[in-house]
C-alpha cells in the first residue's frame, strides 16, 4: 500500500510521535508521566487508524483505552504510594542500556524480514473499491446520511458473522475474571450481613 | 497530539503542497481552510458567551427556586454579571501549589476544556450549512473524546498533591467510567432505528420515520439523561467536588482562569450531552411544520433557533435537578450506576431488538412485516401501524419488563428497598440485643 502527499506526511509524522512518545513511556521517572505519554502514544495509533479510513476502530481506540483503561490506569498509580521511590535518586541508565539497544535492533530487522514478503501481497484500497470521502467531506444534511457508514458496517459484520466464536469466548474470559475478581474482593462478612 | 495535529494542517508551509502535487487554488483554501476556520470562530465565540451565560442562568433559577433575586447589580437584572465574573477570573493570581507536579498541574484544565470543545465540531447546530462536519462516526467520536475529559479531572487531583483533590479526582474517574457504560448501552437503542452513527444521518432519519425516538425508547432517553447527568458531574451526583466533604474536589487548588476552565469544561460538557439527547431523541433541528418554510436562509435560522431551544429545555431541566435533589452517597451512586442502569440499558437493547427482528418484513424473517425499504435502502416503520407497533412496545411492554428485571435484582439493595431494609434492621437489632442480654443473664445467675 503506498501512501501519497498529504497521508504519507501525516503518516510519518504519526508514527514518529508514536515512537518517540513510546520512548518517553519508558524513561519518565514518575508513573503518572508515563500513563500521559501512552496516552499521548495511544491518540497517535488512534489518528493513524484514521488515516487508513478506519474511523470506527480509532473511535474505539480513544474510547476504550484512553476515555477507560488509562483511568483506570491512573486510578491504580494514584492509590500507590510511589513518589518516595520517584524522588530518590535511581539511575536508569544501567549496563543494560547497551543490551537493550542490540535487542531492539535485532527486532527492528526480524520486523523488516518479517513485513517484506507481507508488503507485496497488499493491494491499495482505493483501487478495488471506491471510498467515501466525497461523500463524507460534504457539509451539506443529505450527504453521508445513506444507511450506516461503511467501516462500521464492515466491523459489525466481521464481528458477528465470522468472528462470533473468538469474540464470545472473549467475552466469557473476561467475565470470568471480573466474576473471580469480586468474588475475591468481597469480604464473608458482607455476605453474613444478609443470612 | 491533536492541537500539534491541527496547527500542522492549518499552517502547513507552501513546501509541503507543491511536493505533495495536489491540486490546489482558491477552491481547496476556501472548502478546507478558510469556511472551516470561520465557522469554528463563529461556533466557539456562540458557544463560549453562551456557557458564560449558562451560569448566569444557574444562579438566576437557582435564585428563584428559593424565592431570592440572584445577580442584580452589574447591569439590567445583573445581566453583565458574566463579563465581571470573567474579568475577575481573568485578574486573579495563578497559583500553583509548591509541591505540585507543575506540568500536569497545568495541562491538566486544558486537556478538560479541550475534550469538552473539540465536541462541538461534529454537533449539527442546525440545517444545511449549519451542520459545520458531518464525520460518518460522529456519535462515536464525541463519545470518545468527551471520555477524554475525565483524564483532566483525574490529573488535575493528582497534580496538585492534596487529599481533597485527590479524593476528588479517585471519585470522579470511578463515577465517569460507571456511567460512561451506561451512557453507551442506552444510545443503542435509538441507533438502531437509525441505522446510522452520524449526527445528521440520526436527525434525517428521525424525518424519514416521521417520529422523534423517545417514542420508541422511552427508558433509553431516561438512563441517558441519568447518566449524562453522572457523566457531567452535575448535582445530585456531584460527589467529585462535594462541598461539604471535600472543599471543592479536583480543583480546590486551582485558582484564577485555570479554575475558570474546568468550569468553562463543565458548562459545556451539559450543553454537549444535552445536545447528543436532541439529536438522538428529540428529532434534533426538526420539528413538526418546519417544512413549510420555502426560504432556505429562513429554514436554516428557525433550524438552528428550534435546536438551542430544545437544548436549553435539557439545560433547564438539569438545573431544576441540581437545585431540588440533595447529593448522592457514593454507595448509592454507585448502585444507581451499575444495578441500575446497566442493567436497564442492556434489558432495553435486547427487547429492542426483539421488537426490531419481528416487525421486519417477511421477506427478512420478519413476523409482523411492519417495516419498509424507505430513504436510501434505509428500513424504516410504516407509516402508522408500524409506529404505534413501536411507541406500544416500548411504553407498554418493555417499561414493565425492565421495571420486573431491576426489582428482581435490587430485591437487597439498602437504599431503593426502605421497608425490607427496615425489617432487616429490626431483625438485626433483635439478634443483637438477645446476644446483649444472654451472658448478662448467665453472669446474674452467677452471682
Amino acid at each position: 500500500m503506498q501512501l501519497h502527499g498529504w497521508e504519507a506526511v501525516l503518516f510519518y509524522v504519526l508514527a514518529f510521535m508514536t515512537l518517540i512518545m513510546g520512548v518517553f513511556v519508558i524513561s519518565a521517572r514518575i508513573a503518572v508521566h508515563s500513563a500521559l505519554f501512552l496516552i499521548s502514544a495511544l491518540v497517535n495509533v488512534a489518528l493513524i487508524f484514521i488515516l487508513l479510513r478506519a474511523e470506527f476502530v480509532a473511535g474505539v481506540q480513544i474510547l476504550v483505552y484512553v476515555g477507560g483503561v488509562m483511568v483506570l490506569f491512573l486510578f491504580v498509580i494514584m492509590l500507590v504510594q510511589t513518589r518516595a521511590e520517584e524522588e530518590s535518586r535511581v539511575r536508569l541508565y544501567t549496563g543494560q542500556t547497551k543490551a537493550v539497544y542490540v535487542i531492539a535492533m535485532l527486532l527492528a530487522f526480524a520486523f523488516i524480514a518479517a513485513m517484506r514478503p507481507a508488503q507485496s501481497g497488499f493491494q491499495s484500497p482505493d483501487a478495488t473499491a471506491p471510498t467515501q470521502t466525497s461523500a463524507d467531506r460534504g457539509t451539506a444534511t443529505g450527504q453521508g446520511a445513506g444507511g450506516v457508514s461503511e467501516d462500521t458496517q464492515k466491523v459489525g459484520s466481521a464481528l458477528y458473522r465470522e468472528a462470533a466464536l473468538p469474540f464470545e469466548i472473549a467475552s466469557v474470559l473476561l467475565l470470568v475474571a471480573m466474576v473471580g475478581a469480586v468474588m475475591l474482593a468481597r469480604g464473608s462478612k458482607q455476605e453474613k450481613l444478609y443470612e | 497530539m491533536l492541537g500539534t495535529l491541527t496547527t500542522l494542517m492549518l499552517v502547513a508551509p507552501e513546501w509541503v503542497l507543491r511536493w505533495t502535487k495536489e491540486p490546489r487554488g482558491n477552491a481547496f483554501w476556501a472548502e478546507f481552510v478558510v469556511w472551516p476556520l470561520i465557522q469554528i470562530l463563529i461556533v466557539l465565540f456562540i458557544v463560549l458567551t453562551l456557557v458564560a451565560y449558562l451560569v448566569y442562568l444557574e444562579r438566576k433559577v437557582s435564585a428563584f427556586m428559593q424565592a431570592r433575586l440572584g445577580p442584580m447589580r452589574v447591569g439590567p437584572w445583573g445581566l453583565l454579571q458574566p463579563a465581571a465574573d470573567g474579568l475577575k477570573l481573568l485578574l486573579k493570581e495563578d497559583i500553583i501549589p509548591l509541591k505540585a507536579d507543575k506540568t500536569v498541574f497545568q495541562i491538566a484544565p486544558i486537556i478538560s476544556v479541550v475534550a469538552a470543545l473539540v465536541v462541538l465540531a461534529v454537533i449539527p447546530w442546525g440545517a444545511a450549512w449549519a451542520t459545520i462536519a458531518n464525520v460518518n462516526i460522529g456519535l462515536l467520536f464525541i463519545l470518545a473524546v468527551s471520555s477524554v475529559g475525565v483524564l483532566g479531572l483525574v490529573l488535575a487531583g493528582w497534580a496538585s498533591n492534596s487529599k481533597y483533590s485527590l479524593l476528588g479526582a479517585l471519585r470522579s474517574s470511578a463515577q465517569m467510567i460507571s456511567y460512561e457504560i451506561g451512557m453507551g448501552l442506552s444510545i443503542i437503542g435509538a441507533l438502531m432505528f437509525a441505522r446510522t452513527l452520524s449526527m445528521s444521518g440520526i436527525i434525517e432519519a428521525q424525518q424519514a420515520d416521521g417520529v422523534w425516538y423517545v417514542f420508541f425508547q422511552p427508558i433509553g432517553f431516561i438512563i441517558y439523561l441519568v447518566c449524562a447527568l453522572g457523566e457531567t458531574n452535575r448535582a445530585p451526583f456531584d460527589l467529585p467536588e462535594a462541598e461539604s466533604e471535600l472543599v471543592a474536589g479536583y480543583h480546590t487548588e486551582y485558582s484564577g482562569f485555570r479554575w475558570a476552565l474546568f468550569f468553562m469544561a463543565e458548562y459545556t460538557s451539559m450543553l454537549v450531552t444535552s445536545a447528543i439527547a436532541v439529536t438522538l431523541f428529540l428529532g434534533g433541528w426538526s420539528f413538526p411544520g418546519l417544512g413549510l418554510i420555502k426560504n432556505q436562509t429562513l429554514f436554516v435560522v428557525v433550524s438552528i433557533v428550534i435546536f438551542a431551544a430544545k437544548v436549553m429545555v435539557l439545560i433547564y431541566l438539569y438545573m431544576w435537578f441540581r437545585w431540588t435533589w440533595p447529593r448522592y452517597r457514593y454507595d448509592q451512586l454507585m448502585d444507581l450506576g451499575w444495578k441500575w442502569m446497566i442493567p436497564a440499558g442492556l434489558a432495553n437493547i435486547v427487547l429492542t431488538g426483539i421488537w426490531y427482528v419481528l416487525a421486519l418484513p417477511k421477506s427478512r424473517g420478519g413476523v409482523f412485516g411492519l417495516m419498509q425499504l424507505g430513504l436510501r435502502d434505509r428500513l424504516a416503520p410504516t407509516r402508522w401501524s408500524g409506529i404505534i407497533y413501536f411507541v406500544v412496545t416500548g411504553f407498554v411492554i418493555t417499561i414493565p419488563i425492565i421495571w420486573l428485571v431491576l426489582a428482581a435484582i435490587n430485591r437487597r439493595t439498602r437504599d431503593f428497598n426502605l421497608h425490607a431494609q427496615r425489617q432487616l434492621q429490626i431483625k438485626l437489632r433483635a439478634k443483637r440485643l438477645q446476644k446483649h442480654a444472654e451472658p448478662q443473664a448467665a453472669g446474674e445467675g452467677a452471682s
